[in-house]
């Protein structure tokens, strides 16, 4: 039996393996539940076996949709799929990653739902049974708090690399569901293909060492290559150095580029405007380098150093 | 092909600050300008109609200022808009927005392809393309790049999805919302920007549409936003490490080790 006035998490696949963001989700939501049910929901073809996954971090549920039609299903099929499961079961929240097909999709649930949807929250949690969803707007200089009092489920998009995710133990019964979706013959799948190598991405990595305009100079660049990589950590950068051509937006940290909250970041020559401060404000540590003692990135760090980052990767270059 | 370009009007600029009396939002740069993504949209209209002929309609919700924005969009190529203005439409969230946005394609009719700017900068949700497509019950590709004409009936798009890319066909009617990688939005000539003052905008009301008056403005709006506030600037210890260069990486490295990360 599928648990009704449930907490719902849908599962998203990044290539083969589940995205890091519903992980996060599932971490989250079981803080947050306060004895509630807390499902993930997955919708997935007979070769892939994401439920696994799932349950190392402790959902009480599993529902899973297994059908060879969700091999590249559109928008529609999913989205119709997922609004028949919700209606046949009535959970309280569904929670989506504010992913470019979570955001593709969580719209499309929430017209036939006829409910409210808040984008792209940072945070969120329960008063009693209304979900209270935080979302930044004009571009993170503003917070706003979103409820949506009168109607359910209520449901909202996270962005993802907000919250850590952390496994936890405990059975998940898994429910299996049948999928009754149809094929969209409007939108047919020509190709697909997986862009960056999801491990090697910024934003699951656990340390990075940050790049911004007072460290953009070639030998510095290469300097602090070289350490990250006796460091075993990614390098990101603001967004002036997205203009470098061996950068991409990819590895821009901040609100149009990548959130990431790793065990260390430390930032080069970064000023720490707003909308950098957003993409990496849950880093465990924080450490900056910057020749003015002023600058905003000092007071959002643990550590700090006033000086020349060409100086000081130089220095750790030579004791690495 | 007859393709339909939804574009919003958003503050002309997002650094906003508080009243620190009141506590209320204050916006610079009052004068709204067109939402940026929409201009992609737009762009991406103009060069299909470029392509294969056809038209590019503009349709806008929001206040009378916003004709200012669709007499933008039509010096960018668009052919005539359509405004949707009234009292009813006030405190609409993107529910609400998406269902009279539809309504009004359908009075238009005959559409073949309706474009969305991948999100507004304002609020930032790119909920209303998703919401319009369900409507209607059509398709969709949304983070659009590139989109090209296949036939009478059809549209291939490359979806960037940030860790994969797809290749998607579309039959038409379809509901396509555009990245700002799809082009580079041409600038209005002066002659642009003249022929479109003779180009036809039309107002609709609440009047002129078929609504469902429970899905309109605050009734059909079930969010509410019932807080904003200035984002908490978080602070740390910010404790300096020792000022020669060679014993403050000395230092870090130590750090790193007593916390395990290296
Ligand atoms: C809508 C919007 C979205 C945005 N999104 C993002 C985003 O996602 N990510 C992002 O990063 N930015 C974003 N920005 C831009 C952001 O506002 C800042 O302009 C940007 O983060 C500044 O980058 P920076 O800190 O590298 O450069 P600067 O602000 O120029 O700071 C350089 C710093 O380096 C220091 N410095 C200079 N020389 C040295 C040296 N030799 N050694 C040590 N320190 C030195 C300086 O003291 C200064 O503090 C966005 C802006 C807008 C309007
Ligand atoms: N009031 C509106 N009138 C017309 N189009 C809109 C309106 N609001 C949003 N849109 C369209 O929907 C897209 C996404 O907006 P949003 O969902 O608000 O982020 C925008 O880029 C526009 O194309």
């Amino acid at each position: 039996m599928i648990t009704k006035d449930a907490l719902w998490i849908v599962a998203e696949f990044e290539g083969t393996r589940i995205a890091p963001v519903t992980l996060q989700l599932l971490t989250k939501a079981r803080a947050i539940a306060n004895g509630r049910t807390v499902a993930a929901v997955l919708l997935e073809t007979p070769a892939q076996t994401g439920e696994e996954t799932l349950a190392q971090y402790g959902p009480d549920e599993i529902i899973v949709a297994q059908d060879e039609a969700f091999q590249n299903a559109s928008d529609r099929t999913q989205a119709e799929q997922l609004t028949a499961l919700i209606k046949a079961n009535q959970p309280n929240t569904i929670l989506f990653g504010a992913t470019p097909e979570g955001r593709s999709l969580a719209p499309r649930v929430q017209d036939q739902l006829e409910t409210g949807l808040t984008a792209d929250c940072l945070d969120f949690y329960y008063e009693q049974d209304l979900l209270v969803a935080v979302k930044p707007s004009y571009g993170d200089n503003v917070m706003c708090e979103i409820v949506c009092p009168d109607r359910r489920p209520q449901m909202a998009s996270v962005r993802p690399n907000t919250f850590a995710a952390k496994k936890a133990t405990g059975a998940a019964r898994i429910e299996r569901v049948d999928a009754t979706a149809a094929a969209d013959s409007a939108c047919v799948m020509q190709k697909t293909a997986v862009k960056i190598a999801a491990t090697t991405s910024l934003s699951g990595a656990r340390k990075i060492i940050a790049l911004g305009r007072g460290a953009n100079k070639d030998a510095v660049i290469e300097g602090v290559r070289k350490v990250a990589d006796k460091l075993g950590a990614s390098v990101g950068v603001s967004r002036p150095l997205t203009d470098r051509p061996d950068f991409t937006a990819e590895q821009q940290i901040g609100q149009s580029g990548v959130t990431v909250s790793p065990d260390l970041i430390l930032n080069l020559g970064i000023s720490g405007a707003v909308q950098y401060q957003v993409g990496m404000s849950s880093s465990k540590l924080v450490i900056s380098v910057n020749r003015d003692s002023k600058a905003p990135i000092m007071v959002q760090s643990d550590y700090v150093w006033t000086g020349d980052a060409a100086a000081l990767v130089a220095a750790l270059q030579d004791l690495l | 092909m007859k393709i339909v370009v939804c574009i919003k009007q958003v503050p002309g600029s997002n650094r906003v600050s508080f009243d620190p009396i009141t506590h209320n939002l204050v916006r610079e740069g009052m004068a709204g300008r067109m939402n940026p993504f929409d201009e992609n949209a737009i762009e991406a209209a103009v060069r299909l109609r470029e392509q294969v002929g056809g038209e590019v309609v503009l349709l806008s919700m929001g206040p009378d200022a916003t004709k200012e924005t669709l007499h933008d969009g039509m010096a960018m190529g668009a052919d005539s808009a359509y405004l949707l203005s009234s009292r009813a439409f006030a405190g609409s969230d993107t529910l609400a927005t998406g269902y009279i946005l539809a309504q009004a394609i359908r009075k238009i009719g005959a559409i073949d392809l309706i474009l969305f700017g991948r999100q507004a900068v304002d609020a930032d949700t790119g909920q209303v393309g998703p919401i319009v497509a369900t409507e209607l019950d059509l398709p969709q590709a949304t983070f659009a790049e590139k989109i090209q004409p296949l036939d009478a009936q059809h549209v291939v798009v490359n979806r960037d999805l940030g860790a994969v890319t797809q290749t998607v066909q579309l039959t038409l009617p379809a509901v396509i919302t555009v990245r700002a990688e799809a082009n580079q939005p041409r600038y209005e000539s002066p002659v642009a920007i003249q022929q479109s003052l003779t180009k036809p905008l039309t107002t609709w009301t609440d009047q002129d549409l078929t609504l469902d008056a429970s899905r309109i403005g605050q009734a059909g709006s079930p969010t509410i936003v019932r807080k904003v506030y200035a984002p908490e600037p978080t602070t740390r210890a910010a404790k300096p490490l020792p000022q020669d260069p060679k014993e403050a990486a000395k230092a870090l490295l130590d750090i790193l080790q007593a916390q395990g990360l290296l």
